[in-house]
């Protein structure tokens, strides 16, 4: 969509309020008042960096470091508590870090019905985690990660007789891409990629089990084992085009140009497959704030329901409401559809999901899961107050009903609501009374904003950012 | 407080598409009287419905449709290979997995056609991109975005979106809306797992007005939010239809198995019976479960397994589905289609599975498909580079048997479907009613009344009736409208006699003449 050229040089206007919510929408699952607030008047640069150094806390399971939970009574029981642990730490704490983390979960997939046990996922997780900003360490991990290995059977891939279930989606979903490889590299990979075993929670490489006869990888021959494959991947211009999609994608827009692409994979390379600086570069620059990007993206239900609860200021909400929204939406979490995972974007909105997503924050508002009466409560069990006023109160001008529309708006819209909409929007708040009788401290201030927020959250608008 | 102003704002609905015998009837008048046109098929029948079952994950062809005297197939799967004794036998040479009990009851009735060796040339072995050829109907190299399904309901009803047609065009059971169902305009189709639960969401925010649209302009957002508004308007507006037939569908009392494709299937049944003028329900179930690379049957029985599995919950829910529709009297109403983006190795690997492989068989079930096996048996010799199988059948040739005999379309609006005209490879799949007559005074008096045998190889017999007249002819042309043959019709039996054996399989038009009056029918040639 971007037109011709592509401007990766730094944005050197401080940022607007406007500027900042575009900021954290993207670099963050909490694109809140404060968090934007925080970063106006910054240059781009110095917000950005910011965004990126924070290293969030992870306390693991209580469970994590158990063997393996694999039988019918031990292994179901802890998936759901698997999926409250993750989205838990997304509710907790706002990073860019966490964002990246749940793009690579949905980049290299793995689902708990075929891993079955949730220690290998949560290892998988933080294996995501620990080497989210080098891609070169992420590959190098994954192929002898215990959840990919049994994910896509390369514990089961033997000399001799290899399975070609990594191989193929190494170079087609993982790397490449469709085009950049030959089915012949497959059978030559899928060679390399033998002489792997799970042990207990971890797994074992062993060059006994391992083909290490003469392959040909692109054009390359030479006794390669699996380090050698993800070397020789990389060097593909192809894969640093194919992970600068990805990252495009997730943070900026989902058509880009292929001038973006080659852009952004020329500073991939320049950075030896380094991804912070890339996206320090990526995020702070004039391509990023352009009017033609924002609003350009479709909210996951991740960022649908997190995001809501951080505009919200109630991050505190017990994860399990989160992560049966999620399910809801049709983003179970730890279990995408297909090894492609979640395709994103449009593929999240059909005639189901749209009407599940406003029913969705219309409830959320009103403190209710969606669909039941059933309560929304905090981490702790208690009653989730919503206090919509509190929230308004931090806006400016929270005293005159326009600016308040104005306002919630620019909070919760990535795009500019049109004067009829916000007459709407006016109307639907004052329900019928004069502008003028608005008053924050008022006893129906709550419920007025209930209303308003309600109405917000139901518009298409809101499903972008 | 009236949400429904949202919709109020967006355009009028609930007018009917373009009444389709009409054209079809206009087109075939002036085919026929323009002699050396393209002649093209004329049938009645826009009331059929179509059901297609995704096999997502590429099914395995060989151990589908077992090739159980082929020695190859066995030494290639040592381990997965069905045994003869175990195969539900289907011809001298073909058996079906054990648990395709009903494919194999719907086949002995006649009513199962199994189309050999189905892919397309430089077969994809990717899922995403096998998927979406398979979807888009576009050759390999051709990047698609709208699906065939999606392009030909999008001619039926060339007002959509600002026009939605009385009953949604298409109905995916799930959760969510395939590519196939994508039209040029949008999602021609909506996508819903349970009639009351898409009621019940759809009109959970009643009491709050609704925020008006706003036109953002021809900006990414901009179009994500007419997108947006535009699923929202189908959902609000075929929410209620679906609900309506739904409450009025009957059920016959055939107990559907309780998996997700059998539950999945009933829906389908009620929302037929119901009376949702729906043209097309796609279902798919179990993920990609079909990517069988590991243990795809049990180690020590190559008969149960995950495969195995799949293929019975397939076959249970269609047979139980079809019971329903006979029962409920729609079952010539109805035809079914399998497809999956690709088949499997030939060999197996060293994990009790099989990798990802090119042509497999695909089946088209049904009361009016002309039950058979289509193609000749997989050849286990001649094989790709890969060791995968050789293309027998363009999987468009399937899809333009659907446009050209289920759907009645002429063979133009095929092409233009389908990109490449596949008028004269397609399957004779669909048995071919009878249906335009062009002379009002004479039509009621001149029918065909049988073709034996139908598929053909030499010798046709034409029985028809032609009334007090006896000047009756009939006419055997191809599909590009060349005549081949005229044959009398003898007055006193009402019969007409050609010879086929000269003609190349595939399928052809008789046109039975009496004066100015003419009906159509189709005559299809094997070898």
């Amino acid at each position: 969509m971007a037109e011709g050229t592509i401007d990766l040089s730094p944005y050197t206007t401080p940022l607007t309020l406007q500027d900042a919510y575009h900021l954290v929408r993207r670099a963050t699952f909490h694109p809140s008042f404060s968090a934007a607030s925080a970063l106006v008047g910054k240059g781009a640069g110095q917000a950005v960096q910011q965004l990126l150094a924070v290293e969030p806390p992870v306390s693991l399971p209580s469970w994590a470091n158990d063997p393996p939970a694999l039988t019918q009574e031990t292994g179901p029981p802890l998936w759901t508590e698997l999926q409250q642990w993750w989205v838990g730490q997304t509710l907790q704490h706002s990073a860019a870090l966490e964002v990246m983390v749940a793009m690579w979960h949905n980049h290299f997939t793995s689902d708990y019905l075929t891993v079955y046990a949730s220690q290998w996922m949560v290892k998988q997780s933080m294996l995501l985690r620990t080497n989210a900003w080098n891609f070169k360490a992420l590959g190098e991990n994954i192929v002898g990660d215990p959840a990919m290995l049994r994910y896509l059977n390369g514990n089961q891939s033997i000399k001799g007789n290899p399975n070609e279930n990594f191989a193929r989606e190494w170079f087609e979903l993982f790397a490449l891409g469709i085009g950049n490889y030959t089915e012949f590299d497959i059978v030559e990979a899928a060679r390399a990629f033998t002489g792997w075993r799970i042990v207990g929670k971890d797994s074992e490489y062993s060059r006994q089990l391992a083909d290490l006869g003469n392959k040909t990888i692109f054009g390359q021959t030479g006794p390669w084992e699996y380090g050698d494959v993800i070397r020789l991947t990389l060097e593909q211009e192809a894969c640093s085009r194919f992970i600068a999609t990805r990252l495009i994608r997730t943070f900026v827009e989902f058509y880009p140009s292929a001038e973006a692409i080659d852009a952004v994979a020329a500073e991939i390379r320049a950075n030896n497959y380094q991804l912070q600086p890339v996206l320090q570069k990526l995020l702070s620059s004039v391509y990023f704030y352009q009017t033609t990007v924002r609003g350009a993206l479709i909210k996951s239900p991740l960022q649908l329901a997190v995001g809501l609860a951080a505009v919200t200021q109630t991050t505190n909400v017990h994860p399990l409401f989160v992560v049966r929204s999620m399910i809801d939406l049709t983003m179970t979490p730890f279990f995408p559809p297909t090894v492609e995972g979640w395709k994103g974007h449009h593929a999240w909105i059909n005639s189901s999901t749209f009407p599940n997503r406003q029913r969705f924050g219309e409830s959320y508002i009103d403190g209710r899961m969606a669909g039941t009466s059933t309560k929304l409560t905090t981490r702790d069990g208690a009653d989730l107050v919503i206090d919509l006023v509190n929230v308004v109160r931090q806006l400016p001008d929270h005293d005159n009903a326009q600016a308040v529309v104005d306002h919630v708006c620019e909070l919760l819209l990535p795009v500019q609501t049109s004067t009829e909409q916000k007459a709407v929007l006016l109307d639907i708040m004052m329900a019928g009374l004069p502008a003028s009788y608005w008053d924050i401290d008022g006893p129906t201030a709550n419920s007025r904003l209930r209303l308003l927020f309600q109405s917000i959250v139901r518009m298409p608008e809101y499903q972008l950012m | 407080m009236n949400r429904r102003r949202f919709l109020s704002t967006v355009g009028t609905t609930g007018v009917a598409v373009t009444a389709l015998p009409t054209m079809i009837d206009n087109f075939a008048v002036k085919a026929i009287a323009g002699g050396g046109e393209r002649l093209h098929r004329l049938m009645g029948g826009s009331d059929k419905i179509l059901i297609l079952i995704q096999l997502q994950g590429g099914n395995d062809g060989l151990n589908t449709v077992i090739p159980y005297t082929d020695q190859r197939y066995y030494d290639a799967r040592p381990r997965i290979g069905i045994s003869k004794q175990q195969a539900l036998r289907l011809t001298d040479t073909l058996g079906l997995h054990p648990r395709l009990t009903g494919f194999r009851d719907l086949y002995e009735q006649g009513k199962m056609a199994v189309v050999q060796g189905v892919t397309y040339p430089n077969p994809d072995r990717s899922h995403f991109r096998g998927t979406d050829i398979w979807l888009t109907a576009t050759d390999a190299d051709v990047f698609g975005t709208s699906g065939w399904v999606g392009r030909y309901l999008d001619v039926l009803a060339p007002d959509f979106p600002s026009v939605l047609p009385p009953s949604p065009l298409a109905v995916q059971i799930g959760t969510s809306l395939s590519l196939g169902l994508l039209g040029p305009k949008g999602a021609m189709g909506v996508t819903f797992r349970d009639p009351d639960e898409f009621y019940r969401m759809v009109n959970s925010g009643g009491a709050i007005e609704e925020v008006p649209f706003a036109d953002h302009g021809d900006t990414p957002a901009g179009r994500e939010v007419r997108f947006m508004r535009d699923v929202a308007r189908s959902a609000d507006v075929y929410a209620d239809v679906v609900k309506g037939a739904a409450d009025k569908g009957a059920t016959s009392g055939v107990a559907y198995p309780s998996t997700d494709i059998g539950g999945k299937l009933r829906v389908v049944s009620q929302l037929i019976s119901g009376g949702l003028q729906t043209k097309v329900f796609l279902v798919s179930w179990a993920n990609n479960n079909f990517d069988t690379h590991a243990n795809q049957t049990s180690a020590s029985d190559a008969t149960v397994g995950n495969h195995a599995n799949l293929l019975g919950e397939l076959s249970d829910a269609v047979a139980a589905f079809m019971q329903d529709m006979k029962q409920l009297g729609l079952e010539d109403k109805v035809a079914g289609m399998t497809f999956s983006e690709f088949g499997r190795r030939v060999a197996e690997n060293g994990s009790v599975g099989t990798d990802h492989g090119t042509s497999a068989p695909l089946f088209v079930f049904g009361s009016e498909v002309n039950g058979a096996v289509y193609g000749a048996d997989p050849d286990l010799v001649n094989l790709d580079d890969r060791g995968d199988m050789l293309m027998q059948h363009d999987y468009r040739d399937v899809y333009a048997a659907v446009l050209l005999q289920w759907f009645a379309e002429p063979s133009s609006l095929a092409s233009q479907i389908l990109y490449h005209d596949f008028s004269s490879t397609a399957l004779p799949l669909f048995k071919v009613p009878v249906s335009v007559h062009e002379d009002a005074s004479r039509s009621s008096m001149i029918g065909f009344r049988s073709i034996a045998p139908n598929p053909a190889m030499s010798d046709v017999t034409v029985k028809v009736d032609i009334g007090p007249f006896a000047d009756g002819g009939v006419d055997l042309r191809d599909l590009t409208g060349r005549l081949l043959g005229t044959a009398p019709v003898d007055a006193f039996s009402g019969t007409a006699r050609f010879n086929v054996s000269s003609l190349t399989a595939g399928t052809y038009v008789l046109t039975l003449r009496s004066g100015s009056a003419a009906t159509h029918t189709l005559l299809h040639v094997t070898r």
